[in-house]
């Protein structure tokens, strides 16, 4: 607050005191964009905060928000995080009322983000950075991937002995088979009635291998235990009550795994799925402007650098470099990763037809049938 | 005259901060869409979804059966320790009264978690009787696990009204069975309990319909089973579908309102007949505590024995967690001992104005939470007529609605009622949306103490010449100071450990630490989660030690 | 009419003394509630406290005070701002039996000597008595009898009032006649004469009473009387209760010594014996 102050301040001095504030603006246009960038750094400032409906926590994003506070000291960042859920419904109620709502949506629920995009309410807009984007990762210029994600298995050092540990999707189906007692109860993953990503990975899964059903019969014979939150899964694998988890964001995975010697990750060799926040500007934003500065921010060299090795979130850009990243991802299973495009086929997810009649094969499956 | 405005004024206000969110979920229930979209049809097909899926039926058998659970296991429970400890001379009874309601103000995901911790079929007690027995004996992940769990943590709930009830009667009774020779026990099943019954009956009624919006318990120890409840089948169904649709939401909280309605009901019969019974008092009498002679230490045991199985072992489980970096089987505990997760919460954006903003909320607006209690109370105090029973319903009803459903029941109201919407942002709407939830157990504190106000006190000022309004602020009021601020200390200990209910209501600004656990939660930061959960613990230890020290009358 | 609007002074039985206020301010509410100047209340409230002699104790909480003081500040909180009436419920039952009857001369001066209005509510016979200038003895909420403590005790108009008042015996029996004023009643067996109060015919149930004062147990016959066995008799201290029985009855009276065992000569004069 008191930053914000003084950047006002010192905004209104230069105009009252006829200081021609181009020069200094033009300073502050990262470089590559356009000239006429510092239009909208200048309008940002006067609008001087953006607020930001997120789900990824405080705690990750603190970095992020530091480093964009000190790229532009004029524009406070207000930042909610909430899970997907709740920032969807908080949002369009809050876009319905007319009052003040999130600037940016930035969320992990892609298919919510593309529905919101679909129904007008983001905004379109031509980010100077959309050509250092992977071409999957831009929906009609309204939607955006900022990170790459692999979907790894998470496993108990300490209990999995190493040979088990599966490393694709046809190890896991084999291992299941294998040693059934020993793994019977053992297995988690999302729960996909209960849990929006969960359903996300399970459908990807069907669309990316044929054999995804299979698995997913093998894990109702073990009596796999489903949960709503990686915290969760993690938890239980780590202290020994499960063994394998199945599909948890690497990002995660990973800082977990920093802290704690036991979990062990596996991206799996035959196909890797691969996830992407996705943040949109309100069509609806009261400081359009300095929603862009986020935005462009997020999805910049400079941001995802700070994405890659402070958030270990995984940078999708190629020019980043650091352990949580797509290079690093690529140099691990070459071309196997399988990124979910933002696209309108995510909108077939939420078709509530063919969700209830996956979710009823699934039961299925979970019955062994 | 102006009395009766205000008692009109004061109810209308409390009805309209109740029923608004409430009207607001019937009227989506009969949608076809958000409320809120330009285009809405009136439509039953919510209703038919609902009532065709096997879900809900499970989850609402479930939900009954954990209802009737929790019930049979903390009537009994709590009854005999209202006995032992307001009727008889048990060790240490002074300072066990508040420590017997510690579990109304620890979060229940916290406990539930810290279940996980020392329990779960890995956790740390576990392996040690596992490693006695060969086996660990129980499965906390059942649904019978659950209701136990459920029943040992609303022992309270009994406890406090009938130990109220207790308090009332007279002890000749008890004597009289005494000196014919039955033991304490018989005393207790025989005379006491059976005085106190309608109280007794009175809280079973309430234990049945919290089993209706318990959340926190069943999310974490039904998981792993798929062992749904109607709050937790909430949560579900706003996945089922993809987007969620509040209609269906919307169509089950109707359901648990249409369940909860005949239970009010029951509860005011049940509550005229005891206070029928409480008005047969004596005078004053100071009752000699009956002597439980060779009971006293194994009665003492059996309580330190619910409270260790109930308190103690949980909050073990989750402080241990907090200090480890892993856990579980395999592990040695003394090799992964850390600090570091503390040292992350410092360095957690929004920490302390997370703590600060807990703390405000707990004290200011406890504060205010039970000068708006106080005010509702005083308008239906000694006042006979239907209004009252209004009133009963209406205090009743935000208890019907499961916290997440009434987080965004709230949201809507400030959104779409202009007058409030500036509020939005700040931490009123988050007290307004406490106080609402938190209505019924306020009101009982209030209304508990205002009771025990002799009637010919006040009755007194008005034939010296004081209105009824006069009375209420010279008589009435100063007389309940103190359960005033007893009241506030219990409303401070909730409101310190609440956060479903604002969920929706919180932004940058007005984190809790409530709201700060539960998005942990869902990222899977469960070293912060923890560590966290023992910093809110330790805020509630010290509210209570206080309210020890300060001598708070608990019971109000 | 609102009870704040009556205007009375009432003095509750169990005081209803508010215990968060001191004597002073418990006795100067009702002046306060009138609006009456702080100096005068003052004075006033001093005045009213001097009356009842607890002038030195209004600093005090009620908390701080014996039940006969409580019930003084009672009596003070009613009649500081000068009601027409006070009403006194049950004003001496929360008292013990010793300081009962120093309250109760204690009450009767002040009522006298202020020239109160006081309407007091009772169950007490004796209190009712020495109260009061009037009585109205009231059955069920109909009136039975009113009049002077006199009146009502030697001249009940009804089995009600005459049971009510003093300590009696009952005779039980069936009327044998009526006339000009006097009845005949049989009880065992024998007629006994008496003062006519009832309305029955002669042969009806019919039922004699007698103050226990009135009934002679010094052996002389007036020819009204019984021969009775003595049950018991029980030391008073200035005098003996005697019981006597026959038959089903029951008879009992006061005697200035102890009696011998056996039988005695019970007489009731019939100026004294009311049957109804």
């Amino acid at each position: 607050m008191v930053r914000f102050t003084t950047a006002a301040l010192a905004a209104a001095l230069a105009v009252a005191f006829g200081i021609p504030s181009v020069t200094q603006v033009q300073a502050q246009v990262p470089q590559g964009y356009p000239a006429d960038y510092s239009k909208i750094v200048d309008a940002a400032k006067k609008e001087g905060k953006v607020v930001v409906y997120s789900t990824t926590d405080s705690a990750s994003a603190n970095a992020l928000i530091q480093d964009f506070r000190k790229l532009y000291p004029g524009v406070t960042v207000e930042y909610s995080d909430l899970n997907s859920t709740e920032l969807y419904n908080r949002f369009i109620a809050e876009a319905a009322s007319g009052s003040g709502t999130g600037d940016v949506t930035w969320s992990s629920a892609m298919d919510l983000q593309v529905k919101l995009a679909a129904d007008g309410y983001a905004l379109t807009y031509d980010s100077p950075e959309i050509p250092s984007l992977p071409k999957w990762a831009v929906f009609k210029n309204q939607a955006f991937g900022t990170t790459y994600e692999p979907i790894t298995f998470v496993y108990n050092k300490r209990l999995v002995p190493a040979e088990d540990v599966p490393q694709s999707h046809a190890d896991f189906v084999k291992l299941l088979n294998a040693k059934p007692d020993f793994y019977k109860g053992k297995i988690t993953a999302y729960d996909p009635e209960r849990s929006g990503v969960g359903y996300l990975f399970v459908n990807q899964d069907v669309a990316n291998w044929p054999q995804a059903w299979d698995l997913f019969k093998a894990f109702g014979k073990e009596s796999i235990k489903l949960y709503t939150s990686a915290g969760a899964m993690m938890e239980r694998v780590t202290s020994g009550e499960h063994l394998v988890a199945y599909g948890i964001f690497g990002s995660y995975a990973l800082s977990r795994s920093h802290k704690d010697p036991n979990l062990g990750i596996v991206m799996p060799k035959d196909y890797t799925l691969v996830t992407s926040r996705v943040a949109s500007i309100s069509s609806k934003a009261k400081n359009p402007n300095a929603a862009k500065l986020f935005l462009d921010y997020i999805l910049s060299k400079r941001g995802q650098e700070i994405i890659a090795n402070k958030a270990e979130l995984y940078s999708l850009r190629s020019d980043v470099t650091g352990e949580a990243t797509l290079k690093k991802v690529e140099e691990l299973i070459g071309d196997k990763a399988r990124p979910v495009p933002i696209n309108a086929d995510l909108l077939e997810a939420l078709n509530q037809t063919k969700r209830l009649a996956f979710l009823k094969k699934w039961q299925a499956a979970m019955k062994g049938q | 005259m102006r009395f009766g405005w205000y008692r009109f004024l004061v109810i209308a206000v409390a009805a309209v901060a109740v029923l608004a969110p409430l009207v607001l979920v019937f009227y989506q229930s009969f949608l076809d869409a958000p409320f809120f979209q330009p285009v809405t049809h009136f439509s039953l097909e919510a209703y038919s979804f609902i009532l065709s899926e096997s879900d809900f039926w499970d989850a609402f058998v479930t939900t009954l059966l954990i209802g009737a659970g929790m019930t049979a296991i903390a009537v009994p429970l709590g009854a005999i320790l209202a006995f032992l400890i307001v009727r008889t001379d048990l060790p240490g009874r002074s300072w066990l009264e508040p420590v017997i309601l510690v579990p109304i103000f620890v979060s229940a995901i916290v406990l539930a978690f810290g279940y996980v911790v020392a329990l779960g079929p890995v956790g740390i007690f576990s392996i040690m009787v596992k490693s006695w027995i060969g086996v660990v004996p129980w499965n906390i992940y059942s649904l019978a696990s659950i209701a136990i769990v459920a029943g040992l943590m609303h022992v309270p709930h009994v406890y406090l009204y009938t130990a109220a009830a207790l308090r009332g009667l007279g002890t000749d009774l008890e004597e009289a069975a005494r000196v014919i020779g039955a033991n304490p026990w018989r005393v207790a099943i025989h005379v006491s309990l059976p005085m106190v019954m309608p109280a007794i009956l009175f809280a079973a009624v309430l234990v049945f319909f919290l089993g209706f919006e318990l959340f926190g318990i069943p999310l974490v120890l039904g998981d792993p089973q798929g062992i749904l409840v109607l709050s937790t089948y909430l949560y579900k169904l706003t996945n089922l579908l993809g987007v969620p649709s509040y209609q269906l939401m919307a169509v089950v909280v109707v359901a648990i309102v249409v369940v909860t309605l005949p239970l009010i009901y029951l509860q005011r019969r049940l509550l005229r007949q005891s206070q029928r019974y409480v008005s047969m008092r004596g005078k004053g009498q100071r009752a000699a505590p009956l002597r439980l002679g060779n009971w006293r230490w194994p009665a003492f045991a059996f309580i330190a024995l619910w409270f260790f199985v109930t308190v103690v072992l949980p909050i073990a489980g989750i402080t241990l967690r907090s200090f480890v970096v892993t856990w579980g089987e395999g592990v040695k505990l003394t090799e992964v001992l850390t600090l570091d997760h503390y040292r992350a919460l410092l360095n957690f954006p929004n920490i302390e104005r997370g703590i600060l903003n807990t703390l405000a909320i707990g004290t200011i607006g406890g504060a205010f939470a039970v000068v708006g209690y106080t005010l509702v109370a005083l308008a239906i105090h000694r006042w006979n007529s239907g209004w009252v029973r209004f009133v009963d319903y209406i205090v009743m009803l935000p208890r019907a609605m499961p916290g997440i459903v009434a987080g965004l029941a709230l949201l809507w109201v400030f959104l779409f009622f202009k007058p409030i919407s500036p509020l939005r942002a700040t931490l009123v709407s988050l007290w307004l949306a406490y106080t609402i939830v938190w209505f019924a157990y306020g009101m009982r504190l209030i209304s508990g103490t205002l009771l025990q106000v002799a009637p010919e006190l006040e009755e007194a000022a008005r034939t010296v010449g004081a209105s009824e309004a006069r009375v209420m602020r010279d008589v009435s009021v100063p007389l309940i100071r103190y359960g005033m601020i007893a009241s506030w200390l219990l409303i401070f200990l909730i409101f310190v450990r609440e956060y479903s209910t604002g969920i929706y209501l919180l932004g940058p600004g007005t984190e809790v630490i409530g709201s700060l656990l539960v998005s942990l939660w869902g990222t899977g930061d469960v070293d912060l989660v923890s560590a966290l959960s023992v910093i809110n613990v330790a805020m509630i230890g010290i509210g209570l030690a206080i309210a020890v020290r300060l001598g708070v009358r608990l019971h109000a | 009419m609102p009870a704040e609007q009556r205007g009375l002074g009432l003095v509750f039985q169990s005081y209803a003394l508010w215990p968060h206020r001191t004597v002073q301010d418990n006795v100067a509410y009702g002046l306060k509630l009138r609006g009456v100047a702080a100096d005068e209340i003052k004075t006033r409230v001093a005045k009213a406290l001097e009356q009842i002699g607890l002038g030195h104790l209004a600093a005090r909480y009620p908390h701080q005070l014996s039940g006969g003081q409580q019930q003084r500040v009672a009596l003070a909180r009613a009649l500081v701002y000068e009601p027409p009436v006070i009403l006194l419920d049950e004003p001496l039952s929360n008292l013990d039996a010793k300081l009962r009857e120093e309250a109760r001369a204690w009450l009767r001066q002040l009522i006298t000597s202020l020239g109160l209005s006081a309407l007091c509510v009772t169950h007490d016979q004796v209190e009712a008595m020495a109260l009061a200038d009037r009585i109205i003895l009231l059955n069920g909420g109909v009136v039975e009898q009113e009049g002077t403590p006199t009146e009502l005790y030697t001249a009940p108009r009804s089995l009600f009032a005459a049971e009510f008042m003093g300590s009696n015996s009952q005779l039980n029996g069936t009327l044998a006649s009526r006339q000009g004023g006097q009845a005949e009643i049989e009880v065992e067996g024998q007629r006994l004469r008496g003062v006519d109060r009832g309305s029955a015919a002669p042969g009806a149930a019919a039922t004699g009473v007698i103050r226990l004062e009135a009934v002679r147990v010094d052996g002389a016959s007036g020819g009204n009387g019984l021969t009775m066995t003595l049950a018991t008799q029980m030391y008073l201290g200035e005098r003996w209760e005697v019981v006597f029985t026959r038959g089903a009855t029951t008879v009992r009276a006061y005697a200035h010594a102890p009696l011998a065992e056996g039988e005695h000569h019970v007489e009731f004069p019939p100026d004294a014996l009311w049957i109804f």
